[in-house]
């Protein structure tokens, strides 16, 4: 599903170009969940961005289900994103002036899927939100806003969902109703599934976990998932 | 597309019902609504003024001619749905008790006249009444001063040439009787059978014809244009309103620039509305957009969506703002009712075409930068919130900005100087306000140091947000700007009307005081309490050469003679002044004036006295310093040489002169004089008694035309208050949505201090103090630019003295600091109301 090769990523600064995500090479398949963790200022946002085509390798090869990513410009990756792409974010990001059902209807408007509304319905009853249709996003708690958020990244059925931290603004409880909803679509759908998260128990709920430390990716291995925490240290000793 | 257009409606409805729209919407509603009452009040002031103005020309448009006006072009008038009147006139001699009496003779047909009326006074000099009829057959109204002078009265018979007139009322008034007291002789009113029937204008007497004319004004335009070719410029002079050079013509010249000045000003100051509010709509439509793109949404789709959603808030707004402005402008008409008579029947298009056009054009141009650049917002947002949009230049925003506000202010006034005036003003406030910006950043850097007092929080913030407070200096500042001009315009204007005609100014002038009864005659007035003004010796002298040119006698008169004949337009009688001192409102243009002058020293031949001319006579004349002038006086012969030219205020109720000779000229001959007074109306009963003693003296009664002038004057004077008060209003509120667009933008930081701890007080202090700074540096520099705008706009438009308005420079930035410090206070107050909570919440 993903196949990225010596990718890399430098930024200009004011002291010169840095390069945040040293060269890496990695393959995600189809079907497959897959964690990246690791310390804050690491990269692994930046990896997910450039991963979801949000943002343009500075070198390297990038392929999302075969579609060369570092040769297409902004409006054919954007129109990927429609077609293949599902996102959910940490600070859930719904359009405030439209409702959860509107919010929800945005990609498969956006994609030309016939039927929006009926599917927006469909979507907001399976994550139990079918009665708070017509609320706006400030109507609603943060965990129900992410559990919109989860409809509206499903309801175009994508091939891929990428997931920015998606707990990390909710209390224990809902975070708890968040990851079992993700990963029950998930696993009725056949999403290939990417998640970025400090959360290790979320993390371990998925098939792999990639570490991200100072722009290095290293695949976390059974042995060093037992001790994430001494992986971070070192990470951030490194 | 239907998809795109689906999505704006949704995001319309929702956003106008959560009332998120409010700020854009409002802008352009405010824009509409004061440009839309502004030009529509002003557009049907000018209407209401333009018809009054009429009355002093009795017609829309006059066209006078020394040949009589062929019937066939008032036929051909008719074609045109005109309405037309004729007056024939000419100077003539009673004859009645004995005595004889050169007349102004006026002989008109039933239609006249076509616009005002025509006054009768039930008794000698007493307050005229209007009547909707003319004399007929043998009857003659007569001028109050006829009855004087020939000692007659109302039912008396009178001669002039072959016929004998019955006295059926008394004239007091007509209305295109003009302004010139001096030189006129009274007026006796008849019809043209009763002129034919005198058999008094025969070869060789100098006689006027008139036509008037009156219907649509594109209809006399027309008229007009297929007359032109057959109109003779020696002999025919074709008159508008316009062109109405008295001090009424002046005023309303002057109240038309003001308003379209007035209503220019709103227009800038409705783009500088929507242009900030339209900047913090796309502000908050980042992460819409954002998400949208992340979604899958492509630039076209994006583009789309925001397009139509700018076009559904315009349509919005213009609605809006339309349905406000007129009943705005209805208000301000009703309420104006008692003092102004403007009619409400009349609709015109124009300025609804204006306040519409405004409207688009200003949220399409001033929306187009913004969201050029909401279209930049880059999709990774989503992950890095701080990411803004990848637009970068300014520069296009400022140039799209100016020629927005450029082309709007052209197209409404039509008027390059003004537009150009307002302009370069408003550009030159905006450049010294960048640097000072640039400059107080500086300065805040080395007092910005130390421990954290509300004063240094202001600062900070200043400094930090250098571009967006320079930004939200030029708007305040081009607010306070744009009011001040108003306002010092509708102060200087409003003063020197009434300097023009300040009360107590002379209502009653009198003439053939002699050299014996003057001592008389101004004991006489101090005892009976009534103020006169000085009398000036007047002497009748024929005119009759300047330098070695003959100025030929009328008789003999040649067609086609072009420089006598503009010679000739003085009229060959002159009435003659001497005297060494210069009069109140006269200045000396070119030359010097004679009060120093010796014949020993004198560059004149001997024998030759000097005299000043009156500028525009001059011109008319051909005449230049130094030339030679002769003048008959009786059987003498009086040369004298230009010395000096003055320029003359005519609109000063005075006695004015075109020829004032050094008195050493005069001396030989016994002058009459003649001098002006001051008469409250309540007093007009006393005129009787005042004048027994003086039988002789000629008394012209001015009253009447002042208080016209001065009623005129007065409506104009309550209109552009009223003006003055819209767009006050229309600032202010622009002000207010200012202060509010940028609280917006501190909202999240005064969460961060609130939830850091901070005080309310400090916080409220902190936002006071900055307020305080950006309004004193706004009000100070638009004192600046309020100077040389006023500066240009008053020697370049409105042709008026102009003067240092030292005044504002300390109220200006004391008004800017305590308005937008109170403004913001105000906001800060009630975001500080609400809990820490909600204020995270609502900037999270």
């Amino acid at each position: 599903m993903i196949k990225t090769t010596n990718i890399i990523k430098t930024v200009s600064t004011t002291e010169g170009e840095l390069q945040i995500l040293q060269p890496m090479s990695f393959s995600i398949e189809a079907g497959e969940s897959v964690a990246i963790i690791g310390a804050s200022g690491s990269g692994k946002s930046t990896l997910l961005g450039l991963l979801a085509g949000l943002d343009t390798v500075s070198g390297g090869e990038i392929f999302l289900d075969n579609a060369p990513l570092h040769n297409m410009d902004e409006e054919a990756r954007a129109q990927l994103r429609g077609e293949k792409v599902g996102f959910i974010f940490q600070a859930f990001m719904l359009v405030p002036s439209l409702t959860a059902l509107e919010n929800i209807m945005l990609p498969a408007e956006i994609s030309g899927l016939d039927n929006p509304v009926q599917r927006a319905k469909d979507a907001l009853d399976k994550v139990g939100l079918g009665h708070r249709a017509g609320h706006y996003p400030n109507q609603l708690s943060g965990g129900e806003q992410q559990r919109v958020a989860i409809a509206r990244a499903f309801i175009t059925e994508p091939k891929i969902l990428f997931a920015d931290e998606p707990t990390g603004n909710l209390d224990a409880v809902n975070s708890e109703n968040v990851e079992h909803l993700l990963f029950r679509l998930n696993a009725e759908q056949g999403t290939t599934l990417v998640l970025v998260t400090h959360d290790e128990a979320l993390a371990q709920q998925c098939q792999r976990q990639l570490l991200m430390n100072g722009g290095v990716l290293t695949e976390i291995t059974d042995a060093q998932s037992q001790r994430p925490r001494a992986a971070e240290d070192e990470a951030r000793q490194a | 597309m239907s998809m795109s257009r689906q999505l704006a409606w949704r995001l319309f409805k929702h956003e106008a019902k959560r009332g998120e729209l409010s700020i854009i919407l409002f802008a352009i509603v405010l824009s509409v609504a004061s440009v839309l009452s502004l030009s529509l009040f002003s557009e049907r002031l000018q209407g209401a003024l333009t018809e009054r103005s009429a009355e002093f020309i009795a017609a829309d448009r006059q066209l006078s001619s020394r040949q009589p006006i062929p019937s066939e072009w008032l036929a051909r008038a008719d074609s045109f749905s005109l309405a037309t009147a004729q007056q024939i006139s000419t100077r003539s001699m009673v004859f009645a008790n004995d005595q004889l009496q050169l007349v102004d003779l006026r002989a008109v047909n039933e239609a006249y006249p076509l616009k005002g009326s025509v006054k009768v006074a039930p008794q000698a000099f007493a307050t005229g009444a209007a009547v909707d009829r003319v004399p007929t057959g043998q009857n003659a109204w007569i001028d109050s001063r006829l009855l004087q002078v020939l000692n007659i009265a109302v039912g008396d018979d009178i001669e002039i040439g072959d016929s004998i007139f019955t006295v059926e009322a008394i004239l007091a008034e007509i209305p295109d009787a003009g302004f010139s007291v001096f030189n006129t002789d009274p007026m006796v009113l008849i019809s043209i059978e009763g002129l034919v029937a005198a058999n008094v204008t025969g070869p060789g007497s100098r006689v006027n014809y008139k036509a008037y004319f009156t219907g649509e004004s594109s209809d006399l335009d027309d008229y007009f244009a297929e007359l032109k070719g057959e109109l003779n410029r020696q002999t025919h002079r074709w008159l508008s309103v316009e062109d109405d050079e008295s001090p009424i013509g002046e005023s309303v010249a002057r109240a038309e620039q003001f308003f379209l000045l007035a209503s220019l000003l709103a227009i800038v100051l409705a783009c500088v509305a929507i242009g900030v509010a339209a900047q913090r709509y796309a502000q908050r439509h980042f992460d819409p957009v954002a998400i949208m793109k992340t979604l899958g949404a492509s630039t076209h789709t994006i583009r789309a969506v925001y397009l139509y959603q700018i076009i559904f808030i315009a349509v919005l707004g213009i609605v809006l703002g339309t349905v406000i402005g007129f009943m705005v402008q209805q208000a301000v008409v009703s309420a104006l009712a008692g003092t102004v008579d403007v009619s409400l029947q009349v609709w015109y298009w124009r300025p609804l075409a204006i306040a519409v056009f405004t409207g688009s054009v200003c949220a399409l141009l001033f929306c187009l930068y913004p969201l050029l650049g909401l279209f930049a917002i880059p999709p990774l947002r989503v992950l890095r919130r701080d990411m803004a949009s990848t637009l970068k230049t300014r520069g296009g925003q400022y140039i799209t900005a100016g020629v927005a506000i450029f082309g709007l202010m052209y197209a409404y006034s039509q008027n390059l100087k003004v537009s150009s005036i307002l302009f370069v003003s408003g550009m030159i406030l905006v450049a010294l306000l960048l640097l000072a910006t640039y400059g107080l950043i500086a300065l805040g850097r080395v007092l910005g140091q130390g421990r954290m007092s509300a004063a240094q929080l202001a600062w900070a913030r200043i400094k930090r947000r250098a571009l967006d407070n320079s930004v939200q200096l030029i708007s305040f500042a081009l607010t306070l700007m744009l009011l001040l001009v108003v306002l010092v315009m509708r102060n200087d204007i409003v003063q020197q009307w009434r300097d023009q005609l300040p009360e107590g100014t002379a209502n009653y002038f009198m003439i053939n005081v002699t050299d014996a009864q003057k001592d008389a005659l101004t004991a006489h007035f101090k005892a009976n309490n009534v103020m006169s003004d000085d009398l000036y010796p007047v002497t009748r002298g024929r005119f009759s050469q300047i330098n070695d040119d003959i100025l030929r006698s009328e008789v003999t008169k040649e067609e086609g003679d072009t420089r006598n004949e503009r010679r000739a337009g003085m009229g060959r009688e002159a009435n003659l002044t001497w005297g060494l001192t210069l009069q109140n409102s006269n200045e000396v243009v070119a030359g010097e004036w004679h009060d120093a002058w010796s014949p020993e020293t004198s560059d004149l031949p001997e024998g030759v006295y000097p005299i000043s001319l009156e500028v525009q006579a001059a011109k008319r004349m051909g005449i230049k310093l130094g030339d030679i002038l002769t003048f008959n006086i009786g059987s003498e012969i009086v040369k004298v040489g230009v010395t000096s030219i003055r320029q003359v205020n005519w609109q000063t109720m005075q006695p004015n002169f075109f020829f004032v000779l050094h008195p050493d000229a005069m001396a030989r001959f016994t002058p009459t004089y003649i001098t002006s007074f001051y008469l409250p109306p309540q007093r007009k009963s006393e005129l009787t008694t005042l004048l027994k003693p003086f039988a002789n003296v000629t008394l012209f009664d001015v009253d009447a035309r002042i208080e016209q002038i001065r009623s005129i004057i007065e409506q104009v004077s309550a209109a552009i208050e009223f003006i003055l008060v819209l767009v006050l209003i229309a600032g202010s509120l622009v002000l207010v949505a200012q202060v509010q667009a940028s609280m917006d933008e501190r909202m999240r930081e005064l969460a961060i201090l609130r939830t850091l701890g901070a005080k309310g007080g400090m916080i409220r202090r902190s936002v006071i103090y900055e307020f305080l700074i950006i309004g004193a540096v706004a009000g100070f520099m638009a004192a600046l630019a309020n100077e040389v705008s006023l500066y240009l706009l008053q020697r370049q438009v409105f042709q008026m003295g102009t003067s240092f308005h030292y005044e504002y420079w300390v109220l200006a930035p004391l008004t800017g600091a305590l308005v937008v410090g109170m403004l913001g206070a105000w906001s800060c107050r009630q975001l500080l109301q609400l809990n820490t909570t909600t204020l995270l919440r609502k900037v999270l």
